[in-house]
């Protein structure tokens, strides 16, 4: 093996190892999703479902009765994802505002 | 360099094993609550970076495997083997992936960068992307391990005797598409590992909800287009190159790189169904699970030599590792399942048999059955060598038998899919979308009979060609008329709201919802490549030995042989002929097919001639001279629609770049947050410099 060959392979280990065990203090936590966040994205599901079932009924392509049904299913799916965010939150809020008070 | 390339893959490996180790004992402790000697997201940190330094390391590799084709750096067995110093410098570049033990680096090379992305694009969400980064650095070992051990590319000639000049690239690589056809397919075919990595960290993690399916969305599409792209250049190099007049043989590479493409487009499709609808979980996780076994299946066809093929440009006893390999993810996969096939449960029913969910269920099990037909033909020839100890090959006819009608029915699929409501639809909605594209595809039907498409032959012959050719034509009337109807439905609505003309409507649509419009110009690219291939059926050719100012006709062309002649360089000799072709009188174009000769490998070649219309491809062969008069033979073939293939495939290209695209509604709400980012910083700002 050459000396640069030899330099090369030097570089490339204290390289590698500096880069991977470089202390870093902002270091990214590993939260686990809360039920909240899972909620959250099925609410925006469901909405981004009623936009595409509205502008679909606007554009001719379903007729009234079909539109009124699937609407009617996709409000009432959307009212429970919304019931339970409005619960959590509230549980959220109560555990927040009790500990202000201990404090 | 070959020590330095030899050095680089060590560390690549130590690097990625530690990705592995590190990284899966912080997720144990981080999942379990227990604490070892490092933090464990200190420790996932190291681990996260270990897998992107690796990508450092082996592009360290990569390079001084480069670095020796362009140097004619014979001492390394792998550049002796695949380049000579009269290769032009496209093919040296292409020698990394001409050969097994480059090829493979190739596959580690892609895999780390895909991993580098991923790792750099973390914070989209920590802890899943921890789990992808860990089950990716498994599947960056084991390839490691394989050019590390079983196929390094860094291996120097035995006895230091270094021969004056290789052996050259295969000839048949020696083509302009080759410099890029395998880098697509394996960037297709290494791109799976990435959702698969997703879906089997989201499943080990019992992640809450379908965010990991839309984190991989785009990585699932650029992938599919990838593989596309690869699958279609194969077919054109195959037209260009192999000179047999066709562009798909169902040669067992092909089938290789077929299987993952029809499983990814089922997953692309069914995933569609749990976003929307949470269904279809346990059944999307198994389609991207079988994706990426099947990808790695491919690279073990394309790479061992287990099977006889044009394409496999490798013969090797890495088949066992391939294997073993399989074994343990296919294990890995069941056990996971098994433990966490609760979590899957689907949300919703199938409500009504006339629905989008059931298009897509339709969509597939169609697709599935291809993919286990194709699977079935492919591996035949080595079970039945295995039970009987003598290989029988399946040829064509048995693909096309499930194959052609599988594809019409699929085509049906893409044109009623979008005009089905979610749920359930009913029948005036169905009486109400489907006349227009109805009427269209009646009328396309009729149109095409005077034409010469006779569908009634299937009656009077063997020949099925002309009647799903006639079938395709309608359907694809049909589909492409449903499709412009989206368009215009929705682009009416725009217009109606801005009064903008009709094109800008159409623009501001797609922009709207960039994936299903992108999706629709897809299913449109889709329509043309069918119309391209049901031209196969009306295929003729004409072989004749042509002396000067004889001619031969095939359809409306003459063909005038004006000369014949040999040519030669320092890495070919030629034998060619120049024809003129003329049409109704008047000369159309000039054509010159030959056969080289290669001197480094001493093998021949053949240059194919093609004049390519939207109607028809001339195509014409040297296909060999002729022994005892010296003249050359010359093969015509008259091929119709072939250039539809092509243009279909550009338009699945643009079709997929929309669908990429982020929404416009997406996009001005995240030019809204960094104004309202902006505004809110600014006072802070001032205030600052006041101080």
């Amino acid at each position: 093996m050459t000396s640069a060959a030899l330099l090369a392979c030097a570089t490339l280990v204290m390289g590698s190892l500096l880069y991977v065990f470089w202390p870093d203090r902002n270091v990214e936590a590993q939260n686990a999703k809360t039920r909240l966040e899972y909620l959250r994205e099925r609410q925006e599901a469901l909405y981004d479902n009623l936009r595409d079932l509205n502008f679909e009924y606007n554009s001719g392509k379903y007729p009234e009765e079909d539109y009124a049904a699937q609407r009617a299913t996709l409000e009432n799916e959307a009212a429970e994802v919304l019931a339970e965010i409005d619960l959590l939150e509230a549980g959220i809020l109560g555990n927040h505002s009790a500990a202000a008070q201990h404090s | 360099m070959p020590a330095f390339g030899s050095f680089a893959l060590v560390v690549a490996l130590a690097l990625s094993a530690w990705n592995l180790l590190a990284g899966g004992v912080a997720l144990r402790q981080l999942a379990t609550g227990s604490r070892g000697a490092f933090a464990p997201e200190r420790l996932a940190e190291t681990a996260r970076r270990a897998g992107m330094a690796s990508f450092f390391a082996i592009t360290c590799a990569a390079f001084a495997l480069v670095w020796a084709a362009f140097t004619n750096d014979f001492r390394l067995i792998y550049i002796a083997e695949h380049s000579n110093r009269a290769l032009p410098w496209a093919y040296k570049f292409a020698a990394l992936w001409s050969g097994q033990e480059g090829s493979l680096l190739l596959w580690a090379w892609l895999l780390a960068g895909y991993g580098l992305v991923l790792r750099m694009r973390h914070k989209v969400d920590v802890k899943l992307t921890a789990y992808a980064s860990t089950i990716l650095a498994g599947i960056q070992v084991f390839f490691l391990l394989l050019v590390n051990v079983a196929a390094t590319p860094f291996s120097l000639v035995p006895g230091g005797v270094i021969p004056a000049d290789g052996n050259g690239l295969n000839p048949l690589l020696q083509y302009p598409e080759m410099v890029i056809h395998p880098p697509m397919l394996y960037l297709g075919y290494v791109g799976f590992s990435v959702p698969f990595a997703f879906a089997l960290g989201a499943l080990m993690m019992r992640y809450p909800g379908e965010k990991w399916i839309h984190i991989t969305r785009r990585w699932t599409m650029v992938t599919w287009l990838f593989l596309t792209v690869g699958i279609f250049l194969g077919m054109h190099w195959a037209y260009n190159v192999l000179g047999w007049g066709g562009y798909w043989g169902w040669d067992p590479v092909e089938n290789a790189s077929l299987m993952p493409w029809l499983t990814g487009t089922a997953f692309l499709h069914s995933v569609m169904m749990q976003e929307k609808r949470g269904m279809m979980k346990s059944w999307n996780v198994w389609l991207i699970f079988s994706t990426f076994m099947l990808s790695i299946l491919g690279t073990l066809l394309t790479r061992s030599g287990l099977v006889s093929s044009v394409h496999a440009f490798a013969q090797s006893s890495i088949g066992t590792w391939f294997w073993v390999f399989l074994v343990i993810v296919f294990a890995v996969c069941l056990f996971t399942y098994i433990l966490n096939r609760d979590h899957l449960k689907t949300e919703h029913k199938l409500e009504s048999l006339v629905s989008r969910e059931s298009s897509f269920a339709f969509n597939n099990l169609v697709l599935l059955l291809a993919c286990f037909t194709i699977l079935w033909g492919t591996l035949f020839p080595i079970l039945s060598e295995f039970v009987q100890g003598n290989k029988v090959t399946v040829s064509a006819p048995f693909y096309n038998r499930v194959a052609v009608p599988v594809g019409v029915f699929l085509l049906f699929l893409t044109g009623i899919g979008p005009l089905l409501a979610w749920r359930s639809t009913s029948m005036r909605s169905v009486r109400k979308n489907f006349i227009v594209p109805g009427i269209v595809a009646l009328v396309i039907a009729i149109a095409v009979i005077p034409l010469g498409v006779h569908p009634w032959t299937i009656f009077t012959t063997d020949h099925e060609g002309a009647f799903y050719a006639w079938v395709t034509f309608a359907l694809a009337a049909f589909v492409a008329t449903a499709i412009f109807a989206e368009f215009f439905r929705g682009a009416r609505v725009i217009q109606r709201h801005s009064g903008q003309n009709l094109l800008r409507s159409v623009v501001q649509l797609t922009r709207r919802n960039t994936r299903r419009y992108g999706g629709y110009i897809v299913h449109f690219g889709v329509v043309l490549i069918f119309i391209g291939i049901s031209g196969q059926a009306f295929n003729r050719s004409v072989e004749a030995t042509m002396n000067y100012k004889q001619s031969m006709n095939i359809g409306p062309y003459r063909i005038e042989c004006m000369d014949y002649s040999q040519d030669t360089n320092a890495n070919y000799d030629s034998t060619y002929a120049i024809l003129n072709v003329f049409r109704g009188g008047h000369r159309v174009t000039q054509l010159d097919p030959a056969i080289r000769f290669y001197q480094a490998s001493q093998q021949p070649e053949t240059m194919v001639a093609n004049h390519s219309t939207p109607l028809w491809d001339l195509y014409v062969v040297y296909a060999g001279t002729d022994t005892t008069t010296g003249q050359p033979i010359i093969k015509a073939f008259l091929n119709p629609l072939v250039m539809w293939i092509w243009i279909g495939l550009i338009v699945t290209i643009f079709g997929t770049g929309v669908a990429l695209l982020p929404n416009l509604s997406a996009a001005l709400a995240a030019q809204r947050s960094r104004v309202a980012v902006t505004a809110e910083h600014e006072p802070v700002a001032a205030g600052r410099t006041g101080d």
